[in-house]
């Protein structure tokens, strides 16, 4: 009763959790000049050494904490990717909250505390470990969001964002006590046996639970009809943040979607399939259309994120190991396309200002060349345009699909994704062939360089070597679907 | 169902108790006191506020500060009487926890006084 | 040695058009000529060898295809009927080109012109040495191509290439009918080699193919597709109407390819496929009805033209009309034959209209001349014997007589001698129209050369003799205008044709109309002579002696007139039935398909809907938390809906 759990298993986010506590306090026992340097340099290290220790303990499938905790495969691969954008995020951000009067050490703590939420909920494995996690996410972020607390725009970021997300948490708890209340339990792995191998053991009430549960996460992976938070805070926060939110807490949420949905639902499938194709579909087909008449490269972006998570559901609704496989590499690509995307953006800066309209790239060809070729790769890489990341990421997902006899879906994700290329490509069209009207500042700064320089390079040559990431995206889907 | 329902007896008797004694007081302060009444002491008292004005005006974010830093530290004790009830049962496990969740409440402390939030001015 | 005729030219080709601007203009000029002259030269000792030698052969160069049981190569099949044709073409184009030499000089694409020639002449080579099907299309479809350059070889000028594409749209109509009868041969009889068809012509003389549940016989429809291919090649009525278009290309190129040769490539593609067309006693008789109206209809109309070398188009036309209801009675032989004078004594008018064009400094409208002939007389010599020629003027019964006299009138009398209605009615057209023929070819030498000048003086002042160059050739022709039917009469049609013709040409024994020709009554014999006589004299007393006679007869006869005019109006129903509807059709598919549907509904629609929708969409992002939240309830709510509506739970 009173022995110790293993806390080895959790040993990366106890870590993390700690070096979050202890940079606050470094940061708030050091001079203000000094702290951000500090605290930021600090916090890098930190978030490497958990990548490390992370892919260390990479074996096995590990219970902890009174089956609250878990980790296996799957999530080792997901955190990887979870930490791996914090820190491309923080190092990418560092020229930006010195510029725009954010240099306060809270920046890279909050990230922390925010990636120790993530990895909560990719190890959560019980509804209340779900929640926990959620909450430490998402109350980062919701402070995040208004970080640039001088400038109106971020403020009601934050608080729209904050606003909406206590009303997503509202749903995804009283889905949580529905499903409570007609299973008596909130452990998935209990949840799992009640529901595997009967047909439909599903009562209405339980079928409610879900789908609210699934509401709450929705909003969380911004999916349509609960993603109209999405646009205003990503044009809203500031950038470095708006990168973070489009990547970290993203894949963690597509985590904590898919083995909420295939581990303890997943003898449910039949009865939650359609849901999550509803949602997918509505997903793509409006970041596909509605980033048509986007000025914001922010918002275009942030339509452009509610397209791609409809695409990953693609792979949720395949509900097979195929279109889990499909998901996870999409998601590593997503991650690093849209790294180098925002790396870009936040090159976007004149006379030290930045600037955000997508009229204001036009014919930055001339004037930066390597961004703007960056711009086109990775551009063409959201697009899913051969032989760029995107398109083999888009490949294994409408691939799982057909094999799980999804043609419809498979069909409106490929129809959208024409129309998406339709946006994707007017800006390299407005980058390369339009009048360059006033320079972007130069240098773009080193750290940024290097990130675009290796995501692009990625994104290219993804083809030529895709072995490791395909390789440990099999193991990991292999762990949500054992035997 | 009985047995669920004496179960809450003891509720019942302490709801009983106390609304006997609050009606106990009021009605003694109403007969044996003086009564001055003047328009302030008529009004009701708030925090500072009206008590029926529109609840949309302003007010200084530091009564905000202070009322959150104080919730923070009343669930901290709400934790804590739980806590202290069932530490036999759930033993060094049990005590260590809450040790470590102190530990980080108190980083917590430690960070807003530094920072001056605890500071009127 | 069989190579060398057909592939020599070719050579001239590739060097007057790819190294032509290399070599200059002079060697550009005389290579051409050269090789020419070399093959014109071997195709006569072919004749020699195989016509008279009486030794046809087939000479393979290398497999062409092999696909399952389609099998063929490329040869060159030289027997009788190939070996006339080799030296008509080789002489004509040989004639030509010398020609040319002088009548281009001015020009300032003069490697051009002569690549195309000598291109010309290496398909028709190709096209008259096939031994199948197959390739005889690819000499057809050369042959075609190469009428389409020339033609439009001066493509500055609009009505050239107007003339150019007209020629070639019509003969696409006659194509499909040709395509269409190989395909239906290879259907039939599984090859599309010339020898193993006729092999197996008699044999399947009662096949049947069925089409749309209907049986038809079999060799009648595979003739009659093969026909309207040779009716389009040929100008025969119906498809006639680029032929006279076709004289806007360079008069040389009328002489060789729109008189001599190409048009008379569905002449020999019909004698040469006699096999078939023999077991099919309807095809021969569409055959001959078509020729005999053609050959009278192209008549009426040359009676009115003013352009010179329309006249002799529409003379042209009139005479392979000769040509194919000669076909059509059996009398193959005397189709060749008359191929081959007509292909002699037309150059010889086009080459001599030229001659006369040259000296008007391009005038063309015999309006506008007159009184020439103290002027050009050489060239005024050689219209005559042309023209005479043509006519066919000669003493019946007595090796006496121009080419053309021998040719028409055993055709003729070949009609006459079938004694069936088609047959009759064919003679009696023919007779028609050699009255015609006379008339319209001394109108011609009137107009053009008698009377007084009418043209400007300084036009006047200009003319002259042209140059030595251009005259020689002409001697050439003359000389086979006067001789080649005398001297062929006895081999092509007398006596000795069934040693001469040999395995080529295949006659049942029961169509005798050939041999039965020659012994016709006496009236037959004479009244094409007693025709072109009364033609020529009612021609010399309108426009020698009543000159006013012939605009009182022209008002006198108006609808008559008006119809010979223009032309019976082909050109005009044609405008109306098909360019017009094609026109409307093409608008509608234009304006309405295209613009209206497939780019309206299809990218410009849905580019415009996508935006529409765009704009829609993120219309939907007011800013207001509360509209948010509000659609996330509402979002809820729909898809619990959903769920409990599609009925997947309990």
């Amino acid at each position: 009763m009173t022995e110790l759990p293993d806390m080895l298993a959790a040993g990366p986010e106890i870590f993390l959790a700690v070096m979050g506590m202890v940079l606050m306090m470094v940061g708030v026992f050091s001079s203000e000049k000094r702290a951000l340097g500090i605290v930021s340099g600090l916090a890098v290290a930190s978030l490497v050494v958990t990548l490390a220790s992370v892919v260390w303990m990479a074996d096995g499938r590990i219970v902890a904490f009174s089956g609250l905790f878990l980790t296996d495969s799957f999530a080792v691969f997901m955190k990887t990717l979870v930490l791996l954008g914090a820190v491309l995020v923080l190092i990418m951000s560092e020229n930006y909250i010195q510029r725009e009067g954010m240099a306060r050490f809270e920046f890279p703590v909050l990230v922390i505390y925010a990636t120790v939420g993530m990895m909560m909920m990719i190890s959560a494995n019980d509804l209340i470990s779900l929640y926990i996690g959620l909450e430490l996410q998402s109350l980062s972020l919701y402070v995040l969001a208004a970080f640039q607390r001088d400038r109106g725009r971020s403020s009601e970021a934050g608080l729209k964002y904050f606003v909406l997300g206590a009303l997503s948490s509202c749903l995804l708890l009283y889905g949580c006590s529905l499903i409570y209340g007609f299973t008596g339990t909130t452990q998935f792995e209990a949840l799992a046996v009640l529901f595997t191998g009967k047909e439909s053991a599903a009562s209405p009430g339980l079928v409610v639970g879900i789908v609210f549960l699934s509401a709450g996460l929705a909003f969380k992976v911004s999916a349509v009809p609960f993603h109209m938070w999405t646009p205003d805070v990503y044009e809203g926060a500031p950038t470095p943040v708006t990168a973070f939110f489009a990547v970290a807490p993203k894949i963690a949420a597509i985590a904590l979607f898919l083995r909420v949905m295939l581990e303890p639902f997943g003898g449910l499938i039949d009865e939650w399939r359609q849901i999550i194709v509803l949602i997918s579909v509505a997903s793509m087909v409006l970041g596909a259309f509605a980033a048509v008449a986007q000025r914001n490269i922010k918002r275009l972006m942030a339509y452009s994120s509610i397209g791609h998570v409809g695409y990953a559901l693609v792979g949720l609704a395949s509900g097979s190991e195929a279109g889990l496989r499909g998901v996870l590499i999409y998601m590593a690509i997503y991650l690093v396309m849209n790294v180098g995307a925002f790396a870009c953006i936040l090159c976007m800066q004149i006379n030290g200002r930045m600037v955000e309209q997508i009229d204001d790239l036009a014919g930055s060809a001339k004037s930066h060349p390597m961004m703007a070729l960056g711009i086109l790769v990775f551009m063409f890489s959201l697009a899913g345009i051969p032989p760029m990341a995107g398109f083999f990421g888009k490949f294994f997902i409408f691939t799982a699909a057909i094999e799980a006899e999804l043609y419809t879906l498979a069909i409106i994700g490929v129809v959208s994704s024409v129309v998406g290329a339709f946006y994707y490509l007017r800006i390299v069209k407005i980058v390369y062939f339009d009048d360059l009207l006033e320079p972007f500042d130069k240098p773009i700064g080193r750290s940024l360089g290097t990130i675009m320089t290796l995501s692009g390079v990625v994104t290219i040559l993804f083809f030529l070597y895709p072995a490791p990431i395909l390789d440990s995206a099999s193991i990991a889907a292999a762990a949500l679907f054992p035997g | 169902m009985d047995e669920l329902l004496r179960e809450y007896l003891p509720v019942l008797i302490f709801l009983a108790i106390a609304i006997g004694i609050s009606v106990a007081m009021l009605l003694a302060s109403g007969i044996l006191a003086t009564q001055k009444p003047d328009s302030e002491k008529l009004s009701a008292y708030e925090c500072g506020f009206e008590a029926f004005d529109d609840a949309r005006s302003r007010f200084d974010v530091r009564f905000y500060l202070v009322a959150i830093l104080f919730i923070i530290f009343d669930l901290e004790v709400a934790f804590l009487f739980p806590w202290a009830i069932s530490l036999g049962k759930i033993g060094l496990f049990g005590f260590w926890s809450m040790v470590i969740f102190l530990g980080i409440l108190t980083i917590g402390f430690v960070y807003e006084w530094r920072k001056g939030a605890l500071e009127w001015e | 040695m069989e190579a060398a005729v057909v592939f020599l030219p070719l050579l001239g080709a590739i060097i007057a058009g790819f190294f032509g601007r290399m070599i200059g203009d002079k060697a550009a000029q005389y290579i051409p000529c050269v090789l020419l002259t070399v093959s014109a030269l071997i195709s006569y000792y072919l004749f020699f060898a195989v016509a008279l030698g009486g030794d046809p052969r087939t000479i393979v160069l290398f497999e062409w295809v092999t696909s399952g049981e389609l099998e063929f190569f490329w040869s060159l099949k030289v027997d009788t009927l190939t070996a006339v044709m080799l030296i008509v073409v080789t002489t004509v184009s040989a004639v030509v080109h010398i020609y040319s030499i002088g009548y281009m000089h001015h020009d300032t694409s003069i490697p051009r012109f002569f690549a195309y020639l000598s291109l010309f002449t290496f398909f028709m080579l190709m096209l008259v040495t096939a031994d199948n099907l197959v390739q005889l299309f690819f000499g057809w479809e050369g042959v075609g191509l190469c009428s389409y350059l020339l033609i439009g070889f001066w493509y500055d000028k609009p009505t050239a290439n107007a003339a150019a594409i007209k020629a070639f749209l019509v003969n696409r109509v006659g194509d499909i009918g040709f395509a269409l009868g190989i395909f239906a041969t290879f259907v039939l009889f599984d090859t599309v080699r010339l020898d193993d068809i006729f092999a197996l012509a008699t044999s399947k003389s009662d096949a049947t193919l069925v089409f749309l549940d209907i049986e038809f016989h079999a060799l009648t429809i595979i003739c009659l597709l093969l026909f309207i291919g040779a009716m389009g090649k040929s100008a025969q009525i119906g498809l006639h109407t680029w032929l006279p278009d076709a004289m806007e290309g360079p008069t040389p190129v009328s002489a060789l390819i729109h008189a001599a040769t190409m048009v008379t490539a569905g002449v020999f593609m019909v004698v040469r496929l006699s096999p078939l067309f023999e077991q099919s006693d309807v095809a021969l008789m569409v055959v001959t009805v078509i020729g005999a109206s053609t050959a009278f209809i192209a008549a009426t109309i040359g009676l009115t033209q003013n352009d010179i070398k329309r006249v002799i188009a529409y003379s042209t036309c009139s005479q392979l009309g000769y040509m194919f209801f000669a076909i059509g009675v059996s009398a193959y032989p005397a189709a060749i034959f008359h191929l081959m004078t007509h292909a002699f004594f037309k150059a010889l008018l086009f080459l001599g209209s030229g001659s006369v064009i040259h000296a008007m400094s391009d005038e063309q409208d015999m309006r506008k001349m007159g009184g020439l002939w103290k002027l050009i007389p050489v060239t005024y010599a050689l219209m005559w014997i042309g023209s005479l020629a043509l006519a066919g003027i000669g003493i019946p019964g007595t090796l006496i007589g121009f080419a053309g006299f021998f040719s028409k009138d055993v055709i003729l009398e070949s009609a006459f001698a079938a004694h069936t209605g088609v047959g009759t009615f064919a003679f009696w057209l023919g007779i028609a129209a050699a009255f015609m023929t006379a008339f319209y070819s001394w109108r011609l030498l009137f107009m053009t050369f008698h009377g007084a000048p009418r043209c400007d003086e300084k036009t006047l002042a200009h003319v002259h003799e042209s140059p030595r160059v251009m005259i020689w050739p002409l001697f050439l022709l003359a000389a086979g205008a006067i001789l080649s039917g005398a001297l062929g009469y006895h081999l092509f049609v007398g006596d000795g044709m069934a040693t001469f013709w040999g395995d080529s040409i295949a006659i049942l024994p029961t169509h005798t109309a050939l041999a039965d020709a020659h012994h016709v009554p006496v009236w037959v014999k004479a009244l094409p002579l007693v025709m072109v006589a009364g033609g020529i004299g009612l021609a010399y007393y309108m426009y020698m002696v009543r000159t006013d006679l012939a605009a009182i007869w022209a008002e006198k006869l108006r609808p008559a007139y008006l119809l010979s005019f223009n032309k019976w109006y082909f050109d005009e129903i044609y405008e109306r039935l098909f360019v017009r509807s094609a026109f409307y059709l093409g608008r509608g598919f234009w304006k309405a398909g295209d613009g209206a549907v497939i780019d309206g509904v299809g990218p410009d629609g849905i580019a415009a809907s996508t935006i529409r929708f765009a704009r829609r969409a993120s219309a939907l992002q007011s800013g207001y938390l509360y509209h948010y939240a509000f659609a996330m309830l509402i979002g809820v709510v729909v898809l619990v809906t959903f769920y409990f509506f599609t009925g997947t739970g309990g």
